[in-house]
Parts: C-alpha cells; structure tokens; sequence
C-alpha cells in the first residue's frame, strides 16, 4: 500500500537531486532545469498532504506555483540569451568577473 | 461561501497596481521617439500622491480575505517606509539614467512592481500570499539588477542573484508544503495556534528551518550571503539601494512576524540559532570589507555586517529588540541611501565606482562629499548620527536578554569597521584629486540629499519619536506572541 511516507520520500529524492544539480551543475541550462525540479518536488509534497489532509488548499497552491516557476524560468532564459550573446557560452564558469 | 472583502483595508496596493497598470498604458498609447520624459514624471507625481496618503489619511487597520490579508501597525509604517525608500530610489533612478539613450520606461514599472511585492509581503497574513509577494519582489528584482544588457558585470550579477533567490525561494516553498502538511493551513493564525498549542515537533522544526533560510538570503545573513558582494557591484547602482534598503527591510518584517509570533512558542531555540549567525554575520561582513577597492562592493560587505547588528534585535527576542530593529532599518534607510545617491551622482561625473577615484571628492563638489561623509560616518556609527542611536538600542536590547556576548562581538565589530568607513572618508577629504572639474549637482537633486542628510541628522539627535514609533509598530502588531518579553 502506497502512503504518505512514500510520497514524501519522493517529493525528498526529487528535491535533493534539485539541489545536487544546481550545486554541481556546470551549464546554466541544467541549473535552470534543476531549480525546476525543486519546485516541481515541493509540489509534489503540497499535492500529497492536500490528498491525505482531504482539503484542496494545496493543490490550489500548486496552481499559483507553476505561474510563478514559470515566470522565474522566463527571466532565467531570457538572461542566459543576453549571455550567450555576451560570451557565446552558457556555462557558469564563463562568468567569473566580480572576484574579489 | 465568498469572502467580504474591504477594500479600504486595500486601498495602497490597489492604487499602486492602478498606478502601475496606468503608467503602462499610458506609455503604450504615447507616441515612439518622445517617451522619455513621461513615465518617469508620473511616477514621481504619483508616489508624491502616495506618499501624502500615507501621511494624512490615517492607517486603517483590519484583515479581509479571510485573514489573508492583514493591515497593522507594523505593516502599515513599513510601507511608508517602503515610499519613503522609493522617494530616493527614483531620484538615483533618473540620474542614473541620465546619460544611458536606453529605452527604459519598463525600469519604472519593475520599480513599482517591487514596490508592490514589498507592501503586500508587508501585509501578508498567510504563507501562500508571502511567497507570491516574496516572488514579485524578487523577480522584478532579477530583472533589474541584469537591466544594463550592453554590461557583462550586471548580466553576472542577475545570473548570480536568479540562481539563488531561486534556490533560496525553493526552500522556502519546500518549508511551506510541511507546514501546510502538519497543521492543515497555510494561515498565521492557524499555525500559531498550532505552533502554541503543540510546542516543538520535529516536522515544524524543519519547515521553520527552511522558512529561516530564505529570511537568511533576503537579510544577507549566513551562510546565504555570498551573493550579495557580486550582486552590489554588479547592479546598477539604483538597484544596489534597492536591494541593501527594501529588500532587506522586507526580510527583516518576515523575520518579526514570523520569529516574534507565528513560531514563537520555540523562542528559546531560534533565539541561539539567531544569535550565533549574528555574531558569524557581522564578523563576515566587517572582515569582508576591510580590503574592499570598489565602493559598491565595500557597502555589500558593509550591509552584510549591518544585517548582523540587526539580526542581535531579533536574537534578544524582545519587543524591545524588535523596535530596535525598526528604529536601526528607517536610520539605515536614510544613511545607506544617501550614499547611493552621491555614488550614482558621482558615477555619471566620473564613470568609476573605485574608492582611489574619489580622492579629493571635497574639493570637487562640497555637498557631495558632506552627504558621504555623514552617511559613512553614520554607517559606523559615531555619535550623534542616526546609526549611532541604532546601534545603541540593538546593543541595550541583547545587553538586557543576556546576550552580553553577542554585544561584546558587535562592539568589535563597530571598531573594525570604523576603519574602513573612515578609509574612505580620508580619500575624499585628505588625498589630493586626480581631476579637478567640479561636479555639478542640480537644485532637485541638492533638495533630496538634503533630505536625507536631514533625516541622518534628526533621527540622530532627537530619537524620541521615532524610536517611539518603532515601539508601537511592534506592539500592536498582528499575531505578536503574548508572552514575548519586554
């Protein structure tokens, strides 16, 4: 039988892939893509207590964070043409400048 | 059932968003070629109208959609405070402009835009509305710091800032979904009375962690400070204000609403947890700025110290501490953002932002290097300035919970950074200047420097009514625990 604990195990896995993936990932392309799935697993999580608590506030929630994962991935996109353009590269490591 | 909504509980952010919507329409119907001009005077005319709102028609207090909306006193003065911010910010804004043949009405509208994600995170009375206010903030903030696209250091420094508010708003939001999981709600009432009635669960423990650490990014407190070096020097400057002055008085509102009630009932704990990245905080950031060469760069480190003397308001954990942080925030406010000002001024004379560059700043422009110098020397806290005052009220309210630790560190601290605040000083003052054109500073632009050094000088000299206010912003503050000491 398929519990609660097993959703959120999951909703953990999904979350801690996230986050090796924005800490190890070299292309701003996987980053983007990592911080996704951060949000994708904190969906995840909101989806499974709204089913198990039985009231739908939180896949309501879900629906307003899938606008605002979209509009943080526009601007995310939109930055990583303006690099292309600059360094013809999307990798983090081309952007290096501000060192102290 | 649909809820009763007031709407004059609502009437800030409702004239915001119709200003905002306004000035879109009105620069889509206007002419191409001629629009430089139009937006930006609306913008001042209309936040001149705000302002005088703000001002004489009274708070009105309340909550309507069913609680998720919440009109107090601690809200209620941080918008004034998030105007009066604007009011500077502006003014950078079209100077900052001045020379640059951008296209950049859209600037002003992500301006309002972040003016709106402050005053609602201000008012939020439920954690669906403070992420969704804690995101316009942030986003338009992202979009502004990467705005100059001809410049390699901004677009680094919008990557830099998107990648971990992203991270950091991630975590947050995972925090959410657990407290959404235990206690059935996302509301603040609701969870506080879960919180009081359930004391320490592992679960919530966890959840208040990840909700810390997004507070942690937007206060530039450790360990989520790296950023904020990369992301002032890089931005433009208008941006930097922003980011040093509204954004983090936003984090420091979440931090008292939720710190000072939701989850009070586990002060014990996060009162540690707060006094040490205190005392880690302002070391960083002291230390950080020792050996700074760039002025931007020097004020990020210099905001990560300030976040650390802040955080000591919240790790002593009383409504005394509490008003310190807010007395301590509206100094900041006009300290930090007269130096922003003569940075953004000096920039368009001189094209630098280098500290060498400003030797004998004195000699080229007097009112410039007057407004500096106070603003640095209120930043390190010299009497009788504003951030002096402040300074003494975080250290009297960590002395009284008994943190005497925590204010010896910070103690050290001033006196460390004494030193390269007055570095800079010595520059302008002392050291012989390389160029000798004076700068010219036109009459509006003298008018607001001299508000702000107003504002440095009288909240220095005579605190009583504003540290007042801050008091009985805090007091009558929505969801304030009971027990909270004094």
């Amino acid at each position: 039988m398929i519990g609660l604990g097993h959703y959120l195990i999951l909703s953990g896995i999904l979350f801690a892939i996230g986050i090796i993936g924005v800490t190890t990932s070299r292309s701003v392309l996987r980053i983007l893509l990592s911080l996704e799935l951060l949000l994708a697993a904190s969906n995840l999580s909101f989806v499974t207590f709204s089913k198990f608590n039985g009231d739908y506030a939180g896949q309501l929630i879900v629906f307003f964070v899938i606008l605002v994962a979209a509009a943080e991935v526009a601007i995310g996109l939109a930055i990583v043409v303006l690099m292309y353009r600059h360094v013809s590269s999307i990798q983090a490591d081309d952007l290096k400048d501000l060192k102290w | 059932m649909f809820p009763i909504i007031d709407w004059n509980i609502l009437s800030l952010e409702v004239s915001i968003t119709a200003i905002l919507v306004g000035l879109i329409v009105i620069d889509i119907a206007q002419p191409k070629g001629n629009s430089s001009r139009l937006v930006p005077t609306l913008s001042f005319l209309a936040l001149g109208a705000l302002i005088l709102f703000w001002l004489f028609n009274g708070a009105v207090f309340g909550t309507t959609f069913n609680g998720m909306f919440v009109s107090d006193s601690l809200s209620w003065d941080f918008k004034g405070f998030f105007l009066m911010a604007m009011n500077f910010i502006l003014t950078m804004t079209q100077q900052y402009f001045k020379t640059s043949g951008d296209r950049l009405d859209s600037f002003y509208y992500l301006l309002w835009l972040a003016l709106l994600g402050a005053c609602l995170l201000a008012s939020s009375g439920d954690f669906l509305v403070l992420f969704i206010a804690l995101e316009i903030l942030t986003i338009s903030l992202y979009v502004m710091t990467a705005y100059l696209k001809s410049d390699k250091l901004s677009l680094e420094a919008g990557m830099k800032y998107l990648i971990l508010g992203a991270l950091s708003s991630a975590f947050f939001l995972f925090g959410i979904s657990f407290i959404y999981g235990v206690t059935h709600s996302t509301r603040f009432e609701i969870i506080k009375g879960y919180v009081d009635f359930h004391g320490m669960d592992p679960m919530m423990l966890f959840a208040s962690i990840l909700v810390l650490s997004a507070i942690g990014f937007k206060i530039a407190s450790v360990p989520f400070q790296q950023w904020v070096p990369d992301v002032y020097q890089g931005a433009p400057t208008p941006v930097t204000a922003l980011l040093s002055v509204v954004s983090k008085a936003a984090g420091f509102i979440m931090l008292i609403r939720l710190f000072f009630g939701v989850f009070n009932a586990w002060h014990i704990q996060w009162e540690t947890v707060l006094a040490v990245l205190s005392a880690i905080t302002m070391c960083y950031g002291n230390l950080g700025a020792m050996f700074q060469t760039n002025i931007k760069r020097l004020l990020g480190y210099s905001s990560i110290g300030h976040a650390g003397y802040l955080l000591m308001g919240a790790a002593a954990g009383s409504t005394l501490g509490a008003s310190a942080i807010n007395f301590y925030l509206l100094g900041y406010l006009f300290t930090n953002l007269a130096a922003f000002l003569v940075i953004v001024l000096f920039y368009n004379a001189a094209k630098s932002d280098d500290i060498s560059d400003y030797a004998g700043l004195a000699k080229r422009s007097g009112s410039l290097a007057i407004a500096l110098l106070l603003a640095l020397v209120s930043l390190a806290g010299i009497p009788p300035l504003a951030g002096f005052f402040g300074k003494f009220t975080l250290l009297m309210a960590a002395v009284k919970s008994n943190l005497i630790w925590l204010a010896l560190i910070a103690a050290v601290n001033i006196v460390i950074s004494t030193y390269y605040y007055l570095r800079v000083v010595k520059t302008i003052y002392v050291d012989q200047p390389r160029v000798t054109t004076p700068i010219a500073v036109s009459f509006p632009v003298q008018l607001v420097i001299g508000f702000a050094i107003t504002g440095i000088v009288v909240i220095g000299i005579c605190q009583g009514p504003f540290l007042e206010i801050a008091m009985r912003s805090v007091n009558n503050m929505a969801f304030l625990a009971t027990y909270v000491s004094q």
